[in-house]
Order: structure tokens, then C-alpha cells, then sequence
């Protein structure tokens, strides 16, 4: 990191980021509003919609009581009649009470009704592991995907938590935006990746992976906190003559094959890792769809490595067997990489 | 209030009978693939909301819509081509009988009891966003009203005195539930009171009453004082669906009910009797109205369904999926 840069990062959280990202949409479009328990008086139980209702007054900012069914349907009449509902789903463990608006609504009304009405909604909501136990640990991006109708992103830096927050809000189609509960108090300045945040507006894309670290022998490929986890174990590797291509998802749904194909059919060996649950979920589909699209002769060796089928447990003790971080990554492309 | 009169609401609900007539007959030669819910027996409701909503207002309905739709003003012919699922309907064909949308006249569907009200409210803070001085209809019916939406869609509507009106067609079965078994109360009128609003119960036999009421309500909303609870009821008078053995009945019961109780006969009688209403000439117009129905079933029987080749279609406004 040159020096020049060092001086263009700016001493903001990621929650400031989502903040500004909104502010900017609200300003700019009349027709942009938010729905939401503690968004308005409190900005936000991680503050990611700090200051909005003080400018945009409390009919475009509503707290909402405690009625996620009722605030998520409220959005699909709300896109019906032209505006751009914001949805903040607290937690994204919260979904089990609401998801019927989500996925049978807001996802399914643009194709059932041959295109005829759009659904410009962005449900945000915050995942990930902070020590919360099985009940506010989720990520879940696998569960919307599973479901058509929506476009899911997981930004992991603070440049796409403000640009694909403002183009989710741009988007003519229902966004599920998943933020990481422990990536949102962090400072910009401790990023490896994406700390440059620009004060103006700026769209970053839907539906694009990044290669951030160009490798040989193995494709990483993973989304969220543990991008930054994997370029840090890709700098470790290194060291001991192992070559990392570390591939940021960005987006869950449409996944960007092209990408992620390229490397593999490079490096040969891919590993998934992923911190929602391994079964029936993103990491088989990225293999899967790998080696349907470059051939088993091309993907030599796949490893997968997210949360074992078990809810997420108390202890930190047990926490740590189950969540992948840097460590446990590392042992994971190592396992990868002596197979030959 | 209303101009119409009840000669006026009359008609109406013979064009209602006549539509969902010719719908069991889609079903009958299985041009209607799916699964169809009529409301037979309950067009003195629909026809009592006739009068009272413009293109402003929205509605919000729910998998026994046909008459509903009507009442609102979508057109018959794209109406009755989706539920045929033809390419010429409202949604060409990819929505079908639970799922009609007209977004110009603010009318919608869901095929999910109990999700109606929650999108209705958003239609209802539109209202309040943009400051017109329009209503929102959520239809639900005495099963969906036991649904956690109903509570927290009428909560929101009385704590910001949202013009939501909710309209329960209490047929008294939910499938094969009746309703003394699976609600707490001897009305669902009488709940209004728990979310500071207007509540009402009403014979959904008797078209007058209806309008009547449902203009009250209409008022009501509109006037800003907050939501409000109308309450019809009314029998279902065939299956849950088409195809429904509906054993769970007392045939006994329903027999007679569909013979002495139906509205389009007492409403009829009252046209005649009480109206004064020539017979020939009013046999005349139920005999044009049949007309129609039946020109619009042979074209929407002459349409062609979607290209198959479209079925990957409309997921996203731009890009697929995969």
C-alpha cells in the first residue's frame, strides 16, 4: 500500500459505509424508504442507518413494531406502488418469521406476472459469527439462493459494503444484501482489500466475483469475513511455497462461473469455504458447477470447508471447531494442496 | 355514497356467476390445468364493494379473487384469459387463477392465506408517503384471519391510523375447519376494537347491506381516523376447490342452503318484487350478460398459451439467473 493511498482512506466503520450508501439513494430519490425495527431513533442496532431518520424524517425512516410479516409485505405494496422499499431484517436468523413475503412475494410477483411488475425492494440484513450462539450466528445466504427471484450479496470490504449497497437500492430487482455482523464496527484502515471508501456516489457491481490475490496452485473461493481470513492465510502459504488465487464471490446469486472456471482451470484444485452450513448449500454448488462447466479432467481435486451441519454452538471452545477463520483454512489448503 | 342501485349490483353479480360459470367450465375440459377456487355464493360482497374504489385505491385479494378483480374493474377478457392461463392474460400466462395483477387499477393476488393484509398496509403507507386521500382493501377470509398477519397488519394500521380496510368473507369453513372450532370469538368484527379501529358485521347475503357498509368503512379509512373491520358473511357454496369431495360438510345443511340461501335468487327477488322490475326485460339483460360471458370464453378459448421457450423468462429485469 503505497503511501498516497494510506492518505485516501478514510477513518470510517463498514457500518458508516451502508450509511452513506442509503443517505446518498434517499437524497437523490424521493421514492427510496426504509422499513424496520430500531433503524430510525437508534440508526441501527450495528448503525448501519445512523442519522437517516434525522434527515429524511420518520415516515421515510419507520421504526417498525416488531412485525417483520407485516413490514415485509408492506414492502412488495410498497414496491406495487412505485417506491423503493429498504427492509432491514435485524438479525438474518429473524427470517423464519417473515420469509413467506420474501420469497413467495417480493421474489416470485416479477415472474409470475410475465415481467409486468417489478420488485425494486433490498432486503439487508446481518449474518455471521460473533460468538452469539445458534440462534444470531447465521449467514444463510444458501437458504435464499436456494430460492429464485432474488439477487443475494455478501460484500466483504468497505469500497462494495457502500457501492453494492447503492446498487442494490438502484436495482430493479429484489436484493437480499447479508452484511457480517463482525465486519460492520470494523475501521476501513484494517482491510487488506477495499479500504478506500470515496465520499461521492459510486454503484460497485451485482453480479461480479474479484480475484484478489493471483495464485497457482490452489482457487479459493469464498465470500464474507473469511475473504479477509484467506488472504491472510494466503500470505502464510506463501511462505511455505504455496500459491493462493483467492476469489471474492461478491454475489451468491448469480454466481460468476466465468471467474471462478478460469482460475480453476488454471490452478486445478478448488476449495470452497464458506461459513454457512456445508450441506445442501453454496459450497456444492460452486463445485458442482465447476466441474459441469471445465470437466472433471480439469478440476483434479475440490475440498469444501464451511459449518458442519450442526447450529452454531455458545462456547467459544466449540465455536472454534466449527467456524472456519485463518487457521483453520490453512490447514484446509494444505490438505488440498498435497494431493497431487 | 353510491349511486348504483340495486338493479345496478344486481347484474353485477349475475356477470359474477356467469364468469366463475365459465371458469367450472375450463375446469370441466381441463383447459385449467391448476387447481381453481371459486366464489360461488359470495357475489353479494363482491358486488357490494361496486361504487366505492377508483384506480387510486388498491385491492388486495386472495385465491378466491375472480370476483373481487371484477369488482375492481379489471377487464373480463385478460382476467379470464390468465385463469385459462393463456398468453393473452393479465400476466401471459405465468401467473395464473391465485396470482392476478393489475397495477394500473392497484389489483393484486396471493395465493398464500393470510398474506393479503401485510401488502395491503403497504399499499395503505403509500397512501400516507404521498399524501392522496386513497384506501387499501385487504381481503382475507374467517381462515386467513387467524393468521399472524392479520394481527400485526391491523396493529401498524391503528398505531399510524393507516387507511387499511380489511374486508373478511367469513364463509364459515376454512377448508374443513368451521369456524366456531378455529376462532375464539363469536365475530371477527368484534377483534376492530383491539387496534383502534372501525368494526362492523354484516349480512353477506344482502348486496344493500354490503355497500352500505363497506362505503361506512371506505369512509372511514379515508377520512384518516384509521383502519377498519368489515366483517360479510356468507357459505361457500362449492368445495374448497374444484375437485374438493368436500365431505366434511353436512350435505344435509349445504343442500339446503345452496337452494333457499343464494344471493343471486334473493337478490333477484328483490329486483323484482320490491324494485318493481319488469321481468322480460331483466331476463333480457341477464341474457345479454350471459352473451358476453360466453364471447369472451370462446376467444379466450381460441388464445394460445405462452411459448414454452419463455419459461426462463422474467426471473431479473436484465441478466439470468445462471
Amino acid at each position: 500500500m503505497s503511501i498516497a493511498s494510506e492518505a485516501a482512506v478514510r477513518n470510517v466503520n463498514v457500518s458508516q459505509c451502508v450509511a452513506e450508501a442509503i443517505n446518498l439513494e434517499m437524497d437523490r430519490d424521493a421514492s427510496v424508504v426504509m422499513l424496520g425495527e430500531d433503524i430510525g431513533r437508534s440508526g441501527g442496532v450495528f448503525g448501519t442507518t445512523r442519522g437517516l431518520q434525522r434527515q429524511f424524517g420518520p415516515d421515510r425512516v419507520r421504526d417498525t413494531p416488531i412485525s417483520e410479516m407485516a413490514f415485509t409485505g408492506m414492502a412488495v405494496g410498497l414496491a406495487m406502488e412505485g417506491y423503493r422499499p429498504i427492509v432491514e431484517i435485524m438479525f438474518v436468523d429473524f427470517i423464519g418469521v417473515c420469509l413467506e413475503q420474501v420469497y413467495n412475494a417480493a421474489a416470485k410477483i416479477p415472474y409470475m406476472t410475465g415481467g409486468a411488475v417489478k420488485m425494486p425492494i433490498v432486503f439487508k440484513t446481518a449474518g455471521g459469527c460473533i460468538g452469539s450462539a445458534a440462534q444470531h450466528s447465521q449467514c444463510l445466504w444458501g437458504l435464499f439462493a436456494h430460492l429464485p427471484g432474488m439477487r443475494i450479496v455478501v460484500p466483504s470490504s468497505p469500497y462494495d459494503y457502500k457501492g453494492m449497497m447503492a446498487a442494490a437500492i438502484d436495482s430493479d430487482d429484489p436484493v437480499v444484501f447479508i452484511e457480517h455482523k463482525g465486519l460492520l464496527l470494523r475501521k476501513a484502515g484494517s482491510f487488506a482489500h477495499g479500504r478506500e471508501v470515496p465520499r461521492e456516489r459510486y454503484l460497485a457491481a451485482l453480479d461480479r466475483a474479484a480475484v484478489l490475490r493471483p495464485g497457482s496452485d490452489v482457487t479459493l473461493v469464498t465470500l464474507s469475513l473469511t475473504v479477509g481470513e484467506s488472504l491472510a492465510a494466503a500470505a502464510v502459504l506463501a511462505d511455505e511455497g504455496i500459491s493462493v488465487e483467492v476469489i471474492d464471490l461478491r454475489s451468491v446469486v448469480p454466481l460468476d462461473f466465468d471467474t471462478i472456471c478460469a482460475s480453476v482451470a488454471k490452478t486445478g484444485r478448488l476449495l470452497v469455504v464458506d461459513e454457512d452450513y456445508l450441506g445442501f448449500g453454496l459450497s456444492g454448488e460452486i463445485v458442482t458447477g465447476a466441474v459441469e462447466r471445465v470437466g472433471t479432467s480439469a478440476v483434479r481435486h475440490v475440498l469444501r470447508h464451511g459449518v458442519p451441519d450442526v447450529p452454531v454452538p455458545a462456547a467459544l471452545s466449540l465455536e472454534q471447531q466449527i467456524v472456519p477463520r485463518q487457521a483453520s483454512i490453512e490447514r484446509a489448503v494444505r490438505k488440498l494442496a498435497s494431493r497431487s | 355514497m353510491s349511486t348504483l342501485t340495486l338493479r345496478d349490483r344486481y347484474l353485477a353479480m349475475v356477470r359474477m356467476r356467469r364468469f366463475e360459470e365459465a371458469c367450472l367450465a375450463g375446469v370441466a375440459d381441463r383447459e385449467i390445468h391448476g387447481e381453481v377456487h371459486l366464489g360461488i355464493g359470495q357475489e353479494a360482497i363482491a358486488a357490494g364493494l361496486l361504487g366505492y374504489l377508483t384506480d387510486e385505491d388498491a385491492l388486495v385479494s386472495t385465491h378466491r379473487n375472480h370476483l373481487h378483480a371484477l369488482a375492481k374493474g379489471v377487464p373480463m377478457y385478460p382476467l379470464m384469459a390468465e385463469i385459462f392461463e393463456k398468453r393473452t392474460g393479465l400476466c401471459g400466462g405465468f401467473g395464473g387463477h391465485m396470482h392476478i395483477f393489475d397495477l394500473p387499477r392497484r389489483f393484486s393476488t396471493t395465493g398464500i392465506v393470510g398474506s393479503t393484509l401485510p401488502v395491503a398496509l403497504g399499499h395503505a403507507y403509500a397512501a400516507r408517503l404521498s399524501g392522496r386521500a386513497s384506501v387499501a382493501v385487504g381481503v382475507t377470509g374467517d381462515g386467513g384471519a387467524n393468521a399472524g398477519g392479520f394481527h400485526e397488519s391491523l396493529n401498524i394500521a391503528g398505531s399510524l391510523r393507516l387507511p387499511l380496510v380489511v374486508l373478511i368473507e367469513n364463509n364459515e369453513w376454512a377448508i374443513s375447519v368451521p369456524f366456531e372450532e378455529s376462532t375464539a370469538t363469536a365475530t371477527l368484527a368484534e377483534r376492530a376494537v383491539s387496534y383502534r379501529a372501525w368494526g362492523k358485521r354484516v349480512d353477506g347475503l344482502d348486496v344493500l347491506a354490503v355497500a352500505s357498509a363497506f362505503g361506512e368503512a371506505v369512509d372511514y379509512a379515508r377520512s384518516g381516523l384509521g383502519p377498519a373491520v368489515l366483517e360479510a358473511t356468507c357459505y361457500r357454496f362449492r368445495g374448497h376447490y374444484e375437485g374438493d369431495p368436500d365431505m366434511y360438510r353436512p350435505a344435509g345443511d349445504r343442500d339446503a342452503r345452496r337452494r333457499d340461501r343464494d344471493p343471486l335468487l334473493i337478490t333477484r327477488e328483490s329486483v323484482v318484487v320490491e324494485g318493481g322490475a319488469d321481468p322480460v326485460s331483466l331476463a333480457q339483460e341477464e341474457q345479454a350478460i350471459a352473451d358476453e360471458v360466453d364471447t369472451v370464453l370462446a376467444a379466450v378459448r381460441r388464445d394460445l398459451m405462452p411459448d414454452g421457450m419463455q419459461a426462463r423468462d422474467h426471473v431479473f429485469t436484465r441478466g439470468t439467473a445462471r
